[in-house]
């Protein structure tokens, strides 16, 4: 059986790896996949707790999350395909209308 | 008519409505004719204010509405004084049976004040209501004629009949508050008359002056009547806490006032002593006394029956009225006693003396009634409550006159004042240089008219009550005023008239009737107070209220004042002519007497440095004060502060920008810091 410290340990790089991607990746929809990447990191976390724990609490919380996330992505896409209809890019740096 | 005496003020007011409404239909009706033909109106509306061409048609209208409404108002106190007159005079020595108190409503009620609205009618306050009504109305009607030229008489009528009403209320009130309302209103007309030609360069500033020297007045007047309140008690030791008159001039109550003293600077101080120098300082406002009186010769910028009514027959006796009214208190207190009768002696003496180098034939007048509010105050400070108020009747009409003769000179001479243009008018304008005469000789004395009894009677109580050196000031006094009065009529109404360019003519039979009246009136009004046994009318009238014995008559005192006063008269007359013969009156020239006297003859036309006193040692400071707080402490404190604020704000603002730079991913490195600072926070804890 193996440790729940590697599971975790697994958790952390796959969330540094995602938090990496989203903030040196500038492709949209990279950073997505590394934001995805991150929500996933912390749903093998949530397991791993679950299964060490035996009870179901942290494994009911990744259905949320995986809900969440799906939702998420639907918005996210609309956001984004609107954003390059009318930018004609992908590239986040272009979109810095917002500037303050 | 003691259920009806409520109409008496309010008649006037009934006049303020009525001619209110009508002026703002006429308004309605004017604006309305102004929009269907454009240009029409132009030729009205401007202009000088008091010499448009042609009459006004409401003139007419709102003067007489205004002028019936106080005449019913005199008809009704006449009708007043004779059922008071039937009442039984006394039953015992001491006690007063004719008069009445009504109390219509409680006025406020808040805790332990309670001020009812009510009317005292006694002696004292039916005297006054004859005099404000009776010469009030020939006033008003005089003003129909005056004001017949004007753009605005409809407010000019709705003032006046206010004032009247506020007059009313100030000697009919039974209470201090109720006075104090009148007193307020007196003010407040005053400030609202005296500008009525705001678009003129004077008048307003003189409404100003004289509203701001009323205020210092009035302070002293609230400061004793809080006073009162506070500490008056009952003769049982039970706090009073009432302000009616009629409670607190108990004998037991005033005594009260005597209990609390305190030590300063090794003199004792009494309560009584000190609401009566309060009131006092009341009196000096309201009444033109020393220091105070710099207001009342500027307020002569007002129309001349502004002038006359409030200068000569209302506001100004109202401090007079007041001390006389609460003598009680006064009697206390001999060390203010004291003081009245130095003020009203240096008044009498110091405005007479200015009257001397005046030119403006109204500022000599508004001067000689300083000097005669001086002689009353006097007076008042000596006991001699009957001669005051005796020469407040005769001074009230008398001076009405005079004011109503030069309105009527100034009327009838293209609006000039300045007396060294004019001269002659006494062929162009008889009626007028008539009752002028009349009005003169009241004022100086002249044997046998009202101004000889009153004034003879103030300086006889002098002389019989070991007050000397008063009753030779007071000689003084008035062989000033008989001299002054010499070189006016010299110089209005004698020899040629200098400046050739004006065309005088009479004035309307509207103000030269009220003249005629007033001066039937001034040559019958010593009547009410003649020496002799059977004749003191007024002290027998009035004894129940003053508690003052009948002034006797000195035959050697009255001749010494009269011989000098006429001497004084001729000189100062005949002095006059002979300049205007060989030509030494010229407009813009200084007078004769600069000549001889000097640089203390400027000092008079500079009246005494009163106002140039007042300038550097009260409105300068103030004006500084007012500029560091505008300029320096509003500009660099307050501003400070709150510009500072929003620079702070803004600063911050344009600092925290460069964070928002619209790239999300500098946001998402930003939102990384903040999760390990917050984790780095509880992991390390």
């Amino acid at each position: 059986m193996i440790s729940t410290n590697a599971y975790v340990l697994l958790s952390a790089i796959l969330f540094t790896i995602g938090v990496v991607g989203v903030l040196v990746r500038r492709n949209v929809i990279v950073m997505f996949m590394s934001v995805e990447l991150m929500l996933n990191s912390a749903n093998l976390a949530l397991i791993a707790f679950s299964r060490a724990r035996a009870e179901s609490d942290g494994q009911i919380i990744t259905f949320f999350v995986i809900a969440v996330a799906a939702a998420e992505v639907a918005v996210g896409l609309a956001l984004l395909v609107s954003i390059f209809r009318a930018k004609k890019t992908t590239n986040v740096d272009d979109v810095n209308t917002l500037k303050g | 008519m003691a259920e009806l005496i409520w109409l008496v003020p309010l008649l006037p007011l009934l006049g303020v409505v009525i001619n209110t409404l009508l002026g703002l239909n006429d308004l309605r009706l004017s604006r309305a004719n102004a929009h269907h033909d454009h240009g029409h109106d132009h030729g009205h509306g401007h202009g000088d204010a008091h010499h448009g061409h042609g009459d006004n048609p409401t003139a007419k209208r709102s003067g007489l509405i205004a002028s019936v409404m106080v005449g019913l108002g005199f008809v009704l106190t006449v009708a007043t004084l004779i059922e008071l007159l039937g009442m039984p005079a006394k039953t015992t020595l001491g006690e007063n049976n004719r008069w009445f108190d009504v109390t219509y409503w409680n006025w406020m009620a808040f805790g332990d004040l309670e001020v009812p609205f009510g009317f005292l009618i006694d002696q004292l306050s039916v005297t006054m209501m004859l005099l404000v009504t009776g010469v009030g109305t020939l006033i008003h009607l005089y003003a129909v004629g005056y004001m017949s030229h004007d753009e605005r008489p409809t407010r000019f009528f709705v003032y006046l009949n206010l004032f009247i009403v506020a007059m009313l209320m100030l000697v009919m009130g039974n209470n201090f508050v109720m006075l104090f309302l009148g007193w307020e209103g007196v003010g407040l007309c005053s400030f609202l008359l005296i500008g009525f030609w705001f678009e003129q360069r004077d008048p307003p500033w003189a409404s100003v002056k004289a509203f701001v020297t009323n205020r210092v007045g009035d302070f002293g007047l609230l400061m004793a009547m809080f006073a009162i309140w506070t500490l008056a008690r009952k003769p049982d030791g039970t706090f009073l806490h009432s302000l009616v008159f009629r409670e607190v001039l108990e004998q037991g109550t005033v005594f009260s006032l005597q209990q609390y003293s305190t030590f300063f600077m090794g003199t004792q101080y009494t309560a009584a002593g000190a609401i009566a120098f309060m009131l006092l300082l009341g009196v000096t406002g309201k009444s033109a006394q020393i220091p105070l009186f710099v207001w009342l010769p500027d307020a002569m910028a007002g129309p001349t029956p502004v002038s006359a009514l409030i200068h000569a027959a209302t506001m100004v006796t109202a401090g007079v009225y007041l001390m006389i009214r609460t003598h009680p208190i006064f009697e206390l207190s001999p060390s203010v006693q004291s003081t009245v009768t130095f003020i009203g002696v240096a008044t009498a003496l110091i405005a007479a003396s200015i009257a001397l180098g005046q030119y403006d034939i109204k500022k000599v007048l508004a001067f000689s009634t300083v000097s005669q509010l001086g002689f009353m105050v006097a007076a008042v400070g000596m006991g001699a409550y009957v001669a005051a108020m005796f020469h407040l009747l005769t001074h009230g009409i008398f001076k009405a006159l005079l004011f109503l003769g030069s309105g009527s000179v100034i009327h009838g001479f293209g609006n000039e004042q300045d007396m060294r243009k004019m001269g002659g008018l006494r062929k162009k304008m008889p009626a007028t240089f008539w009752t002028y005469i009349v009005g003169t000789m009241g004022l100086i004395g002249f044997p046998l008219v009202s101004g000889f009894w009153s004034k003879d009677e103030i300086i006889g109580h002098a002389f019989d009550h070991d007050h000397r050196t008063v009753g030779m000031l007071l000689v003084v006094g008035a062989v000033l005023t008989s001299f002054y009065m010499g070189r006016q009529i010299s110089m209005v109404f004698f020899g040629e008239q200098r400046d050739q360019h004006i065309h005088a003519h009479e004035s309307s039979r509207w103000m030269t009737a009220p003249l005629i009246a007033l001066a039937g009136l001034t040559l019958a009004s010593g009547v009410i107070n003649l020496p002799g046994e059977d004749f003191h009318f007024l002290t027998t009238w009035l004894e129940p209220i003053v508690e003052e014995e009948a002034a006797k008559f000195h035959l050697n005192i009255a001749a010494i004042v009269t011989i000098l006063g006429l001497a004084s008269f001729a000189a100062g007359f005949y002095l006059y002519n002979w300049a205007a013969k060989h030509k030494r009156i010229k407009p813009n020239q200084r007078d004769l007497l600069h000549h001889w006297g000097g640089d203390f003859y400027a000092i008079l036309e500079e009246k005494w440095g009163f106002d140039a006193l007042y300038n550097a040692v009260l409105v300068k400071p103030y004006k500084a004060l007012a500029s560091f707080f505008g300029k320096f402490f509003d500009v660099k404190i307050i501003d400070g502060i709150v510009n500072g604020t929003a620079e702070l704000v803004g600063l911050s603002g344009r600092g925290l920008r460069t964070f928002q730079s619209g790239y999300v991913r500098s946001y998402a490195l930003m939102f990384v810091i903040g999760v390990v600072i917050v984790l780095g926070f509880f992991a390390l804890r």
